[in-house]
C-alpha cells in the first residue's frame, strides 16, 4: 500500500494535510528552480528532507522501494542527455556505423537532473508515506483543488486494487487453461481479448458504482464533511518549508547570478 | 391491511440488447411488511429493483412512499427507498466507512450534528463501531455487507430493499446477516436465493418468473410448495426440506 505507514503517531503524522502537501510543493518548487548542473543549492532540501524521514520514521527501504518504482520514467528522459549534449567527449563507442560520442557536459546534466527528480519523488513519497491518501484528499479540498480532480483522485485509489485483483484473476483463468504455451499469435489474441474483458468490466462497474451514488441522492458534486483546521504549528510548519524553498532559490541565484 | 408503502403495476421492460426482462409485473407491499422475491436466474428480480430507483427506465406504474415515479421525482423515490446492491465493494466507494455512510445524509443536505447521529446509529446497527477510519478494501466480505447496509440505514429509508444479501457470506456472517435483518423495522423487500434465509427473515414471499408475478403468499406456503418451486428453477429450503425427511434415515 502507498500509505502503509501513514497511520503512525509522530509530530509530522499529526500535522495537518493540507500544511503537509503546500510544504511538499514549496520544496519541491524551490528544488525544480534550481539552475543548470548546481548542486550545491539543492544541499537544504537534502538536510529537510532527511530531517523529515527521521522524524517520521518512514522505513528506509519503503522509501528506496518506491524510488525505484518510479525511477524508470526519469531514466527514459535523462539517458539520453549523456549522448545528445555537445561537449567534452569522456568516451566514444561505435554503434552500428555511428559513433557515439558521450559528453561529460551530458553525464553532468544527466546526474543533475537525476538528483532533482530523486528529491521531488522523495518530497512526495514522504508526504504519502506520513499522511493517510483519504487526508491527502480532504487536504487537497481544503486547498481549493478542483473538486473533480479530488474525486478522480479518490476513486482511481478506491478501485485500483479491485482493477487488479480483476487483472490477476483474469490472467490466473488463462493461465490455467494455456500454461502460457501455444502459439505467440494465439497467447497475443488472448492478451487482448483481457484488455477487452477489463475494459467491459470496469464500464459495468463504474455504471453499478454510479447507480449506488444515485440511489443515495448523488446529483453531481459532493459535499464531504470537513473536520480538520490549520493550527499555529501547522502553519509554523508551511512557513518552515517554504522558507526552504527560497533558500535554495537565494542560494541559486546569489552564488551562481 | 396496512396502507402500500410500494405499489407496482403492470411493469414492463425490455433490455436496449433485446430480451424482455420485465413483462407486466403487478405487485404491492404493505408498510412493515417483509417481503422475499424469489425466483430463477433471468427471471428480472435484479432489474425489478432497477426499475423500482428509475436505473432502468421501465414501463407501467410505480409508487414508492407515496411518490410516483416519474422523470422528475426519481430523487424523491430514492430518498425513501434505501437500495443495498449484491456487490458491497460498488456501493462503498469512498475512501473511509465514516465518509461513505456519511455520503447519504450530507446528500440529504441534513446538519452536521445529525449525519453524525445517524452515521453512529447505523455503525450500531450493523455491529461495526470502531470502523469509522477503516478503509473499505481492507474489510472482509461480511464486514463489507454489513457497512453497505449501513449506508443505506443511515438515509432511514421507508423501504430496504436487498439484492442477494447474503451471496459469498459463510455462515457466521449469514447468520449474523439474519439476526440483523430480523432486528430491523423498515419495510424489506429481499432478493435472492437463499430461501432459508428468506424463510427465517419475510412473512411473505413472491415468486417471480420470466417477468411477471407467478406465485405471492406466505413464506411458509409458498416455501414448502416443492411442486412450485421446481416448476420455477428452485428447490425447497433446506431447512424444510430436513425437517420433511423419513424418520429412518
Amino acid at each position: 500500500m502507498l500509505d502503509q505507514f501513514a497511520a503512525a503517531k509522530t509530530p509530522v503524522h499529526r500535522l495537518d494535510p493540507a500544511a503537509k502537501t503546500v510544504a511538499t510543493l514549496a520544496v519541491i518548487l524551490g528544488t525544480v528552480l534550481v539552475g543548470r548542473e548546481r548542486f550545491l543549492p539543492l544541499l537544504p532540501v537534502v538536510i529537510a528532507l532527511a530531517a523529515y524521514h527521521a522524524v517520521g520514521r518512514t522505513p528506509i527501504v519503503y522509501t528506496l522501494r518506491r524510488l525505484l518504482v518510479v525511477s524508470p520514467f526519469a531514466l527514459a528522459v535523462v539517458v539520453l542527455f549523456p549522448i545528445l549534449e555537445p561537449g567534452l567527449a569522456v568516451w566514444t563507442f561505435g554503434l552500428g556505423g555511428w559513433t557515439v560520442e558521450v559528453t561529460a557536459e551530458g553525464l553532468l546534466r544527466a546526474g543533475h537532473l537525476s538528483a532533482k527528480f530523486l528529491l521531488c519523488a522523495w518530497a512526495t513519497l514522504l508526504l504519502l508515506g506520513t499522511t493517510r491518501f483519504q487526508d491527502v484528499l480532504q487536504g487537497l479540498t481544503r486547498l481549493r483543488v478542483p473538486r473533480a480532480f479530488v474525486v478522480q483522485l479518490a476513486f482511481l485509489y478506491r478501485y485500483l486494487w479491485i482493477l487488479m485483483d480483476e487483472v490477476m484473476r483474469m490472467r490466473q483463468a488463462r493461465a490455467a487453461r494455456d500454461g502460457g504455451l501455444g502459439p505467440w499469435r494465439v497467447r497475443f489474441r488472448s492478451r487482448v481479448g483481457l484488455v477487452g474483458v477489463l475494459f467491459l468490466r470496469t464500464y459495468d462497474r463504474a455504471e453499478r458504482v454510479y447507480w449506488a451514488m444515485a440511489a443515495r441522492g448523488f446529483d453531481g458534486t459532493l459535499h464531504a464533511p470537513i473536520q480538520s483546521h490549520m493550527r499555529a504549528k501547522d502553519w509554523l510548519f508551511v512557513a518552515g518549508a517554504v522558507a526552504v524553498g527560497c533558500a535554495v532559490v537565494v542560494w541559486d541565484k546569489a552564488i551562481y547570478g | 391491511m396496512a396502507e402500500p408503502v410500494l405499489e407496482l403495476v403492470d411493469i414492463r421492460y425490455r433490455y436496449p440488447t433485446g430480451p424482455e426482462a420485465l413483462r407486466g409485473l403487478t405487485l404491492s407491499v404493505a408498510s412493515g411488511e417483509r417481503v422475499g422475491l424469489v425466483g430463477p436466474n433471468g427471471a428480472g428480480k435484479s432489474t425489478l429493483l432497477l426499475a423500482l430507483a428509475g436505473f432502468v427506465p421501465a414501463e407501467g406504474h410505480i409508487r414508492v412512499a407515496g411518490h410516483t415515479l416519474a422523470r422528475g421525482t426519481a430523487r424523491e423515490v430514492r430518498r425513501h427507498l434505501g437500495l443495498v446492491f449484491q456487490d458491497a465493494d460498488d456501493q462503498l466507494f469512498m475512501p473511509r466507512v465514516i465518509d461513505d455512510i456519511a455520503f447519504g445524509p450530507v446528500t440529504m443536505g441534513l446538519a452536521l450534528d445529525e449525519v453524525q447521529v445517524r452515521v453512529h446509529e447505523a455503525l450500531h446497527a450493523v455491529d461495526l463501531e470502531g470502523y469509522e477510519t477503516r478503509a473499505p478494501y481492507h474489510l472482509s466480505v461480511g464486514e463489507k455487507r454489513r457497512a453497505a447496509l449501513a449506508t443505506v440505514l443511515a438515509m432511514r429509508p421507508q423501504i430496504l430493499a436487498l439484492d442477494e444479501p447474503s451471496a459469498n457470506l459463510d455462515p457466521r456472517g449469514r447468520r449474523r446477516l439474519i439476526e440483523l435483518l430480523k432486528g430491523l423495522r423498515s419495510t424489506l423487500v429481499v432478493v435472492g436465493h437463499d430461501l432459508d434465509l428468506i424463510l427465517e427473515v419475510c412473512q411473505r414471499t413472491v415468486v417471480i418468473d420470466a417477468g411477471r408475478v407467478v406465485a405471492d403468499g406466505p413464506s411458509r406456503k409458498i416455501l414448502h410448495d416443492r411442486g412450485l418451486l421446481e416448476c420455477h428453477g428452485l428447490e425447497l429450503p433446506l431447512s424444510v426440506a430436513a425437517a420433511g425427511r423419513p424418520a429412518y434415515l
